[in-house]
């Protein structure tokens, strides 16, 4: 119980570190729930692969064009390449699968391997970017500053009002497209508005946590809320509050035992999947005797 | 005579540049009830998208009169096994979504709004499955559900593709008497796709049938007649 004082306390050290999980687990779920019920998974895993290489590049540049960057240019022209990969690699994902040709999990798998390798090369070679963003790579979030979680809060605050006030415009155009066109929506529109929500979210999730917290958080949450919810505001609301607790719990855990954070958020969030998975099993069979 | 609400003109449909019929150029008239028919691949889902607007014509075009000053309103039944089963959703959710077209985008769906979905199940004898998850209503339940998300546009049109597929032969026969009775009362136009001529038979005025590329339209008493089957399937057997 010490352990959770000091993370509550105001003047604890990582604070933000702790916000910003806790921000991360409470939004990453709500756009989670899209891929999931578009079956895009795949895509939630190779989506924040590519964004990292986005971020990988993007600090490479100073360093190819032979400039000196200070940290809050560094942070910006992260956020550019975050953000442009995961939004260009969503409209593209999406706009071949949509197409319906080739084998759309080879390309999410060839994607994904193929991003994570070029991330590896390109950090290698920048010895002022490689230590702390191979540390996100890996999933240690410790280094936040009050500027970036501002940003984070600002940047899915933005996403969750847009998600908030267009999500039956979102659910018609992701559930019954056809319905969509005939009732005078403009698919496009609505689909395109759907990924660039979902590749903000991914990059700022990349950036203030890592891919590997970021894919965690986008999939195990709305997965297994999915098992109990029996409409779509249940969903979400599962979802959500299952990430923003276990974000909180895996933090505590992390700090109590001294693991790195990100993987130990993703290793609660699967044993609570596991868990949740065995009590939908029970129930089903259960109320079948009943 | 009628005035005619849907116009096939010189209509040629496929995809890819493809066509799979050409030359479609029927009129098809207010309140009419037609069913269209024809063997699997002769194009009956390729004319419907068509007239839905979900793909291009190749050819030609499709107009459809309006109602007053406003565009006519298409109510699509699609076959329900179409829709995701993964989606949480509760029968009552999906009826309600007939009614987005006429909320802005941003807005709440009004009382009144929710009210009326509610009316629409009920009139689509659903109410009593309303809170239960759509995925787990049998054939027929579904498609009453997708009836009552037509109404609940309030429609001009009622499209029907194939809306007794995967049903049962009782639930098939109360599926198409309530269809011809909400046709009735309503003065809805109605278009089904369907491989029942018995049905067809019963509650169709006029026919579309697609055969061997080719489109034949005319009554249900001339293209249903003794003779005239036999010819098509005379020439299918051949």
């Amino acid at each position: 119980m010490e352990t959770l004082h000091q993370i509550l306390s105001l003047h604890f050290l990582l604070r933000n570190s702790v916000y910003t999980s806790v921000l991360i687990g409470l939004a990453c779920p709500l756009v989670g729930v899209f891929l999931v019920l578009r079956r895009l998974v795949f895509m939630g895993v190779a989506l924040p692969q590519i964004s990292s290489t986005g971020v990988a590049l993007a600090l490479c540049l100073p360093m190819w064009l032979g400039l000196q960057v200070t940290p809050q240019s560094e942070h910006a022209l992260a956020f550019a390449g975050s953000t442009i990969f995961s939004v260009a690699a969503i409209l593209i994902l999406a706009f071949l699968e949509r197409r319906g040709r080739g084998l759309a999990e080879g390309r999410l798998g060839m994607a994904y391997v193929v991003a994570m390798a070029i991330s590896i090369l390109l950090l290698s070679k920048n010895r002022y970017a490689e230590i702390g963003w191979l540390d996100l790579l890996k999933g240690e979030i410790i280094t936040i500053s009050d500027f970036d979680l501002a940003l984070t809060a600002a940047i899915l605050a933005v996403v969750l009002v847009i998600f908030g006030l267009f999500r039956k415009e979102l659910l018609l155009v992701s559930y019954d497209r056809a319905l969509a066109i005939t009732l005078g929506r403009n698919v496009i529109l609505w689909d395109a508005l759907l990924y660039l929500l979902i590749g903000l979210m991914v990059s700022m999730a990349v950036l203030s946590v890592g891919p590997l917290i970021a894919f965690g958080f986008l999939l195990i949450p709305a997965l297994t809320a999915h098992m109990f919810a029996y409409n779509m505001r249940q969903l979400t609301i599962f979802a959500c509050v299952l990430g923003g607790i276990a974000a909180f719990a895996g933090f505590w855990m992390a700090y109590q035992w001294d693991f790195p954070v990100g993987p130990t958020d993703v290793a609660l969030l699967g044993l609570i999947y596991g868990i949740a998975f065995i009590v939908r099993k029970v129930v089903s069979m259960t109320e079948a005797i009943i | 005579m009628s005035e005619a609400i849907i116009t096939f003109d010189a209509l040629t449909i496929g995809y890819n540049n493809q066509p799979v019929l050409s030359g479609i150029s029927l009129a098809i008239t207010r309140s009419s009830f037609t069913a269209i028919l024809g063997a699997n691949g002769s194009g009956k889902s390729t004319l419907l998208k068509t007239l839905l607007g979900l793909q291009p014509p190749l050819e030609g075009n499709v107009r459809v009169a309006t109602s007053g000053k406003v565009s006519s309103v298409f109510g699509y039944v699609p076959q329900a096994i179409q829709l995701d089963s993964l989606y949480p959703l509760t029968a009552f959710d999906v009826a309600l979504m007939g009614v987005y077209g006429r909320i802005r985008p941003g807005s709440f769906v009004p009382s009144i709004e929710r009210s009326f979905a509610r009316e629409c199940l009920s009139a689509a004898r659903a109410q009593e499955f309303a809170n239960q998850p759509f995925s787990e209503l049998s054939g027929g339940q579904k498609q009453r559900v997708l009836i009552a998300r037509a109404l609940a546009t309030k429609p001009d049109i009622l499209v029907l593709d194939e809306p007794t597929a995967g049903v049962d032969a009782a639930a098939t026969r109360a599926l198409l008497e309530f269809i011809s009775q909400i046709h009735q009362e309503r003065q809805l136009t109605v278009l089904l796709v369907t491989h029942d001529l018995a049905l067809v038979r019963k509650h169709a005025q006029q026919v579309i049938w697609l055969h061997e590329g080719k489109v034949l339209y005319g009554t249900t008493a001339q293209l249903l007649s003794p003779e005239h089957l036999q010819e098509i399937f005379e020439t299918e057997i051949s």
